[in-house]
């Protein structure tokens, strides 16, 4: 797992050079994995293939930038895809607005930016924790981060008014982190 | 966003972890975005969600995206032909230092839209030749199939004119025209040349007017250039 990482990471930072092999080499070790993301979210084939698409170009075009935002390297590789593809997914709809990429304006870019805390331990309990949240809040969750539901998207879904629907995310979020911390 | 003023690092980051859903909209945004740049300890929180938050796709089976994804994905990324014609005559190496802010400025008419990325290969050559003062640039853009130049110095001698043609290994010259007056001008490139396209020297004899008679060339060459492509 380790190597991994310090492989995904090593072809990022060739990549970050203009090297067009290693980026290949990245597309190859990660595209399954990002595409498998575009899909969940976007369903149908020929729009996950354009979002993929989309998601490599930004790849190519920031990964001078990874090293600043202390992603872990599969986190922001598949922030970009799940990003791009509900950008996509929200194209459609009325004031849609473009989610940021990360990387794009994440952090002001210092030397040595401190990776996250979050540990992957840490993030390998997130599945555990949201089934043990109240189940409506577990399902909003889900349905902001995969299907890129809004504020009002999720009260029209559990039939709440905006508010409540904001206060019900905000506390299973705590929850969520506390439960995740253990 | 203010539900509990006396905790502030609390909002911090519930705020983190809605930017990190995407669920901040309109100024609230905007704001949120502003103090990623800014705010080191907002951004990092931001980045511990979506560490966390990544976690959903965990169980997402990886899916072999096709063949065709892939190639054209390096072809929309790596292939000149997406790169506006400027920019490759930026870039273009047959040409040198000091000529290309004359390029530039000649390139300029013979294009008609120059930023807009041009489908197909784009070949050009600078035409001279020792004992001549003509001098022309060429760009075949084979989008277009046609070839356009621009004069930048020297003229046909009197009583003459200028005559192009298209020179390819094995084969007796092309005419691709007598050149009409002006400085710049386009000329049809015949169809079946595109495959060969990036094979072609262009040059320019000085013929009888009329042109070469029997489609031969019959005079000095006056400039001549290969093509690179850009």
């Amino acid at each position: 797992m380790n190597s991994d990482r310090e492989e995904i990471e090593r072809l990022i930072a060739q990549v970050a050079m203009g090297d067009r092999a290693a980026f290949e080499a990245l597309y190859d070790r990660v595209s399954a994995k990002l595409f498998g993301v575009s899909l969940r979210v976007l369903d149908t084939r020929a729009a996950a293939e354009d979002a993929m698409q989309d998601t490599f170009v930004k790849i190519w075009n920031n990964a001078d930038r990874y090293q600043a935002n202390g992603l872990s390297p599969m986190t922001w590789l598949i922030t970009i895809a799940r990003n791009t593809a509900i950008d996509r997914l929200r194209a459609t709809r009325k004031g849609h607005q473009d989610i940021d990429t990360p990387g794009l304006e994440l952090a002001a870019p210092g030397p040595n930016p401190e990776q996250s805390a979050v540990a992957a331990s840490e993030a390998t309990r997130l599945t555990g924790c949201l089934d043990g949240l109240e189940a409506d809040r577990g399902a909003a969750i889900r349905g902001a981060y995969l299907e890129g539901a809004s504020y009002a998207d999720l009260a029209e879904r559990f039939n709440v008014p905006l508010n409540t629907m904001r206060t019900w995310l905000r506390r299973g979020l705590m929850s969520l982190r506390e439960c995740m911390s253990i | 966003m203010s539900d509990h003023p006396t905790m502030p690092a609390e909002d911090d980051d519930m705020l983190a972890a809605e930017v990190a859903l995407g669920l901040v909209e309109g100024e609230a945004r905007d704001a949120a975005r502003a103090r990623m740049l800014q705010d080191r300890a907002f951004a990092r929180r931001v980045a511990d969600w979506q560490e966390r938050f990544v976690a959903m796709t965990d169980d997402i089976t990886p899916v072999n995206a096709p063949a065709r994804s892939r190639k054209a994905l390096m072809a929309r990324l790596f292939s000149a032909r997406r790169v506006p014609l400027m920019q490759r005559l930026w870039v273009w190496q047959g040409i040198s230092f000091a000529a290309l802010a004359a390029v530039a400025f000649l390139a300029v008419p013979l294009l008609q839209e120059p930023t807009v990325p041009t489908q197909g290969e784009v070949y050009a050559t600078r035409m001279a030749a020792e004992d001549s003062a003509l001098e022309l640039l060429a760009v075949m853009d084979m989008s277009r199939g046609d070839i356009a130049l621009r004069r930048v110095s020297g003229a046909a001698p009197e009583g003459r004119v200028l005559e192009l043609w298209a020179i390819l290994p094995e084969r007796a010259p092309i005419s691709l025209g007598v050149l009409p007056d002006g400085d710049v001008s386009r000329v049809a490139l015949p169809a079946d040349l595109a495959a060969e396209a990036a094979q072609i020297t262009l040059a320019i004899t000085d013929e009888p007017p009329g042109g070469a008679p029997g489609g031969v060339p019959t005079g000095s060459v006056m400039a001549a250039g290969a093509v690179a492509e850009l």
